[in-house]
């Protein structure tokens, strides 16, 4: 592994490149998007599995 | 193996070289009709009429960039040939001398008019202190 | 002694009992591995030399999309083996692995047009790539839509098989579109038969994010065919005795 690419909490947040963009709203909301994504479907079969459960028993 | 399952074993088969068959005839038709990029050598080469949207993609020619205010003007070439762009607007962050553009216009008088301009990159991923060593 | 084993593991009794058991297993070593190439790809690795940042979106973007396509691939391999073999747990696996894979083509989908935003300066753009993999989307969604129309689950079982199998000429269509057509999206960077074009340095934090995305992947589809395998067996006593 390298050394951190960033110096501190709120320059990790706003990811400023070399030519001088901001990234970090991109790379951050796409992290969100995706934890939320697989967070719904995990809770959704979930809850479906334990709906079809209560029903056989 | 059983006959009934070879039987089902060809069917099988016979639905994917079917499918991939007919979709290769697809592909083939919309070839032409899809909007994929010209090459500067391929616009050349193939009577463009002034009034049809086209894409035209390729590298931006190193020191063509000139810009005006809003306006910006630039040569892309495939290395053998190469046409000039003239596009009012603002130009991807990626977009720079020697890099890859895709842009979207029409033909007049040997200059694209362009409508949007995009900005492409290769495959390569590295680290910026490492392509300064090379 | 094989054949004895294969039948039994395409029971969908033995098979629900043994990926119960693997379950917690696969759960927690994937998180693990995902958690960390992730943290390790959007902080520890440099930036690219072109695109800056925005280039660690390749951490969510690439196992998803390679997810999607595999999956794909899975349901090909087991709608044959259900339409040649007869096979009762495949034909539950090929409904089962639908609406996740349409779960991570959404994913791939989403992320690539936020990616497209700071560096081709279009969140979208009719592209090879791009249009294969929003048919990709749909096919899933039709699939699912298709086995939910039919009221005979035996009749759903076999149209699904046949057309999972028509539909798979897209798979090699997605992977080769950026070498056949002149495209936005650049050709592939890792690749089996060249060296990869990334740099080692961001390469392993990418190559973990997949392995850990698979890992939750499977987890999903282990969930969704245990619901299905619930829905169509109900009225079997062991599975009574199960819950």
């Amino acid at each position: 592994m390298s050394k951190f690419a960033f110096n501190s909490i709120s320059e990790a947040f706003t990811m400023q490149s070399l030519n001088g963009q901001n990234h970090g709203l991109y790379v951050w909301s796409v992290l969100a998007i995706v934890f939320f994504t697989l967070l719904i479907t995990f809770l959704v079969y979930k809850y479906k599995l334990k709906k079809i459960s209560k029903k056989i028993k | 193996m059983k006959p009934q399952r070879k039987r089902r074993l060809t069917t099988v088969f016979l639905i994917l070289i079917s499918s991939a068959f007919g979709s290769f005839l697809i592909i083939k038709a919309l070839d032409t009709n899809l909007d994929f990029f010209f090459t500067p050598s391929e616009l050349y080469s193939q009577n463009i009429p002034d009034n049809k949207r086209i894409k035209v993609g390729g590298m931006v020619l190193e020191g063509s960039v000139k810009r005006d205010k809003t306006n910006i003007i630039f040569e892309i070439t495939d290395y053998k040939n190469s046409i000039t762009v003239n596009f009012n607007g603002i130009v991807p962050d990626l977009f720079q001398e020697g890099s890859g553009v895709v842009v979207l216009g029409y033909m007049n008088k040997d200059v694209i008019l362009a409508e949007e301009v995009l900005a492409k990159h290769d495959e390569n991923y590295m680290p910026p202190n490492l392509e300064i060593e090379k | 002694m094989i054949k004895k084993f294969i039948h039994q593991f395409a029971s969908p009794k033995t098979y629900l009992f043994q990926v119960t058991r693997a379950y917690p297993y696969i759960f927690v070593i994937s998180i693990l591995i995902y958690i960390i190439s992730i943290f390790w790809g959007l902080f520890l690795t440099p930036e690219d030399f072109v695109q800056g940042n925005s280039y660690r979106i390749i951490y969510l973007h690439v196992p998803a999309s390679f997810i999607s396509q595999a999956l794909y691939g899975g349901m090909a391999i087991a709608s044959a083996i259900f339409l040649i073999w007869k096979v009762k747990l495949s034909a539950y696996l090929v409904k089962s692995i639908a609406p996740i894979g349409a779960m991570t083509t959404f994913i791939a989908l989403i992320s690539g047009s936020i990616w497209g935003i700071p560096t081709w300066g279009t969140w979208w753009a009719w592209d090879a790539r791009i249009v294969s993999t929003l048919i990709l989307f749909i096919m899933y969604l039709g699939l699912i839509s298709l086995h939910d129309s039919f009221a005979n689950y035996e009749k759903a079982d076999k149209f699904l098989a046949v057309l999972v199998l028509v539909g798979s000429v897209n798979i090699p269509i997605i992977k080769m579109s950026v070498e056949w057509w002149s495209t936005l999206h650049q050709s592939a960077s890792i690749t089996i038969s060249d060296k990869p074009t990334i740099d080692p340095s961001m390469l392993y934090p990418l190559f973990g994010s997949m392995i850990g995305f698979t890992g939750i992947v499977v987890c999903l589809v282990i969930l969704s065919s245990k619901l299905h395998i619930f829905v169509r067996e109900k009225n079997k006593s062991w599975i009574k005795d199960y819950v």
